[in-house]
């Protein structure tokens, strides 16, 4: 009955192409703009590493004076100081953790094969490849030994490792840094993530950095930060010593605490940490404060989606729902008009629930068609909002579960406008129209 | 089979009230024939519609196969109307989108009766009323006696135990109408119990049971034999002088 069911709305929507045209193109539209607006919030809130983003935890410590005020919901500042972030990234707790700061630097060959291009940079841990999840091509990351020992090596991504190298095995060969040499020791693949989630400091949408370098190289080299630098008090830094030592707050600390054991040592342990701290004198607190917030609590903390976007959101199924008061009109008289051969359909044996299943059919079809050009529509819309906005370029875009969702949401939506016109239609006394023709 | 008492059915529309049945008594056994006979708008369609539970009438007792319809629900009239009743309309009612043989299909398929069968009734009753070479016709396509033959096959094609039928022949010329009413004769002696509304008093005629519909009520003709003849012929010429 089902398919009969289809092809007789197949036929209905033939019959008045018009009204049909009409109807697909409303839901179309409103699915396609409601597509648009959903696609790019699902790419914002979508969790980055699934498998183990509750693992991984982002730690504030509140080194800042009682009192003092900043824009987080809880006054914690966002990031560390450098003499903390050593602190518990030298510290000896058997986790993965990593200390991280973004710079920058000119990429080179020395030659004239490749143009020199400036480049954002990564120093980091060693952990830090293992704990965000990072595949090398070739290579692997560098060995501890090589990171205590501050070794002058790098680990460059695939798209860096194709213009440098041709795409090649690049472990073991050169590459300049400024007017360092430095060491290849591994490629890693692409990483595709659409949100910066480990330093959401410059933007939370953009690229991960293609460069990475041990951290215990930034002493050494005195490296200068590309990231955020937040003071809160009157200090006067001038040289690089004193900014390693100052209480101003630019790099970023994340640790991975696979059970709840391992969470709960954590968290003692920054206690201890930042009592002993507040004993020194180092800051006026009563008690430490502190925060280890998992990956999405941590992108909801953030704020990665903004209120704005949900606002859009909520606009565009405001959309939707003008759209399906039109639709719901147009049914009504589309219905109506068909009421004379539900009434001969009754007399011959169907009863209600049959009539109001072949309408419910009959708008799901109708649905199913504006689903799918509605899906045509959010492309064109990803590509205008993939032109327009660079900061959203890689945010734009549909995977299968939107594509799956559209046609649904079509369907559920029409079924919703298309309750009450079947409904009218199926309680019509089927004698009315019997006696004339 | 079907008990009708004092079955009435009142119109409301807007200022007027219509007695469109009154006072409506009737008894039909499982198997009869009867002919229903009567002026225009003396209730005829009315009460077929009745019988046919299309629509619900404003006071009396119906019973059908010993059951009250007035205590049922829409639904279960739904199915008792599946499963026993078929219908020739006054007015054909083909569905205009569907083909011959979709249109004989619809009360086969809310029956639930396979794909096999029902391409072999439709096509046998396709054959009954010579329109066999056109199933894939669509309605509009064939003329006002061609389209009553449709209805005629569609409602013989669900075998029904109990036809309702509204001047099927009334569309068509003499020959077509009595070649019609053998079609009619024969699934009455296969079983079926037909209630047939004509004008054709010849046709009437051969059935074995003629009943007369007078201004909403029932004047059985064994009865109107009996009674005085006056009041029933007075009562037609009112009527007609109404119409
Ligand atoms: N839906 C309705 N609303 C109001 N009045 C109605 C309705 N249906 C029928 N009537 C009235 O009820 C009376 C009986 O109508 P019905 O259709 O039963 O007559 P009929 O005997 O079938 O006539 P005909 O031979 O012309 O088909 C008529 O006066 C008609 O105007
Ligand atoms: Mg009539």
């Amino acid at each position: 009955m089902f398919f009969h069911y289809i092809d007789l709305s197949w036929r209905s929507l033939k019959r008045t192409p018009l009204v049909s045209a009409l109807m697909v193109m409303a839901i179309a539209i409103g699915i396609g703009i409601t597509m648009t607006s959903l696609s790019v919030y699902h790419m914002m809130s979508m969790d980055p590493i699934p498998h183990k983003s509750d693992q991984l935890f982002a730690v504030q410590l509140n080194t800042t004076d009682d009192g003092n005020e900043w824009w987080t919901s809880d006054n914690v500042p966002l990031q560390l100081t450098y003499k903390d972030a050593m602190y518990l990234h030298n510290a000896e707790t058997p986790v993965r953790k990593t200390a991280s700061i973004r710079t920058a630097f000119t990429v080179h060959m020395n030659n004239q094969d490749v143009k020199p291009f400036l480049s954002s940079v990564r120093a980091a841990g060693q952990d830090f490849f293992t704990m965000f999840d990072q595949h090398f091509i070739y290579g692997s990351p560098w060995s501890l030994a090589q990171e205590k020992a501050a070794d002058a090596v790098v680990v460059i991504n695939e798209e860096t490792n194709n213009k440098l190298f041709g795409g090649t095995n690049s472990v073991g060969k050169q590459i300049y840094l400024d007017d360092s040499i430095f060491t290849v020791v591994g490629v890693t693949k692409q990483w595709q993530i659409h949100t910066k989630y480990y330093d959401l400091n410059n933007g939370s949408f953009n690229a991960p950095e293609p460069i990475f370098i041990p951290l215990t190289l930034w002493e050494p080299m005195q490296l200068v930060s590309r990231g955020n630098t937040n003071g809160w008090k009157h200090e006067n830094v001038t040289t690089f010593e004193g900014q390693l030592q100052s209480e101003m707050f630019w790099v970023q600390f994340w640790a991975e605490l696979p059970t709840e054991n391992d969470v709960k040592q954590y968290h003692d342990f920054l206690f201890s940490y930042l009592t002993e701290q507040g004993t020194k004198g180092r800051y006026t607190r009563e008690k430490p404060e502190f925060n280890l917030q998992d990956v999405n609590e941590w992108m909801e903390y953030n704020k990665v989606v903004s209120e704005d976007n949900k606002i859009l959101v909520g606009l565009s199924f405001m959309f939707l729902a003008v759209c399906l008061a039109n639709i719901l009109g147009l049914l009504l008289g589309k219905f109506i008009r068909r009421a004379p051969e539900i009434g001969v359909r009754r007399a011959l044996g169907a009863n209600k629930r049959q009539i109001f299943l072949q309408h419910l059919v009959e708008v799901s079809v109708l649905g199913l068609l504006g689903g799918v050009i509605g899906i045509g529509i959010a492309q064109l819309g990803l590509w205008g909002v993939r032109v327009t906005s660079s900061q959203y370029a890689d945010l734009a875009g549909m995977d299968l579960t939107m594509v799956l969702t559209a046609p649904a949401i079509a369907i559920g939506a029409c079924i919703i406008a298309g309750l009450y016109p079947a409904w009218l239609v199926c309680k019509t006394q089927p004698a009315i129209y019997l006696k004339t023709q | 089979m079907l008990s009708m008492k004092n079955i009435s059915k009142v119109y409301q529309t807007e200022k007027v009230q219509t007695h469109a049945l009154r006072d409506f008594n009737l008894e039909v056994k499982e198997g009869e024939f009867i002919a229903v006979t009567g002026p225009s708008g003396s209730g005829k369609t009315t009460f077929l519609n009745i019988a046919g539970m299309l629509e619900p009438f404003s006071g009396g007792e119906f019973m059908l196969d010993n059951v009250n319809v007035g205590s049922l629900s829409d639904n279960e009239r739904a199915d008792l109307r599946n499963q026993k009743i078929g219908f020739i309309f006054q007015g054909f009612n083909l569905i205009p989108d569907l083909s011959l043989y979709e249109n004989i299909e619809v009360p086969l398929r809310y029956r639930g009766i396979k794909a096999a069968e029902r391409k072999l009734r439709i096509e046998e009753c396709l054959e009954k009323v010579g329109l066999a070479s056109r199933a894939k016709h669509l309605p509009q396509q064939l003329s006002g006696g061609q389209q009553q033959r449709v209805a005629i096959a569609r409602a013989l094609a669900g075998k029904p135990r109990f036809l309702l039928a509204d001047e099927p022949t009334g569309n068509l010329d003499s020959l077509m109408a009595r070649q019609v009413m053998e079609l009619l004769e024969n699934i009455n002696s296969e079983g079926s119990t037909i209630i047939m509304v004509t004008h054709d008093q010849e046709l009437a005629r051969r059935a074995p049971r003629n009943i007369q519909v007078v201004d909403g009520q029932l004047a059985d003709f064994t009865l109107y034999q009996n009674k005085s003849s006056d009041s029933v012929a007075e009562r037609v010429q009112q009527s007609m002088a109404e119409v």
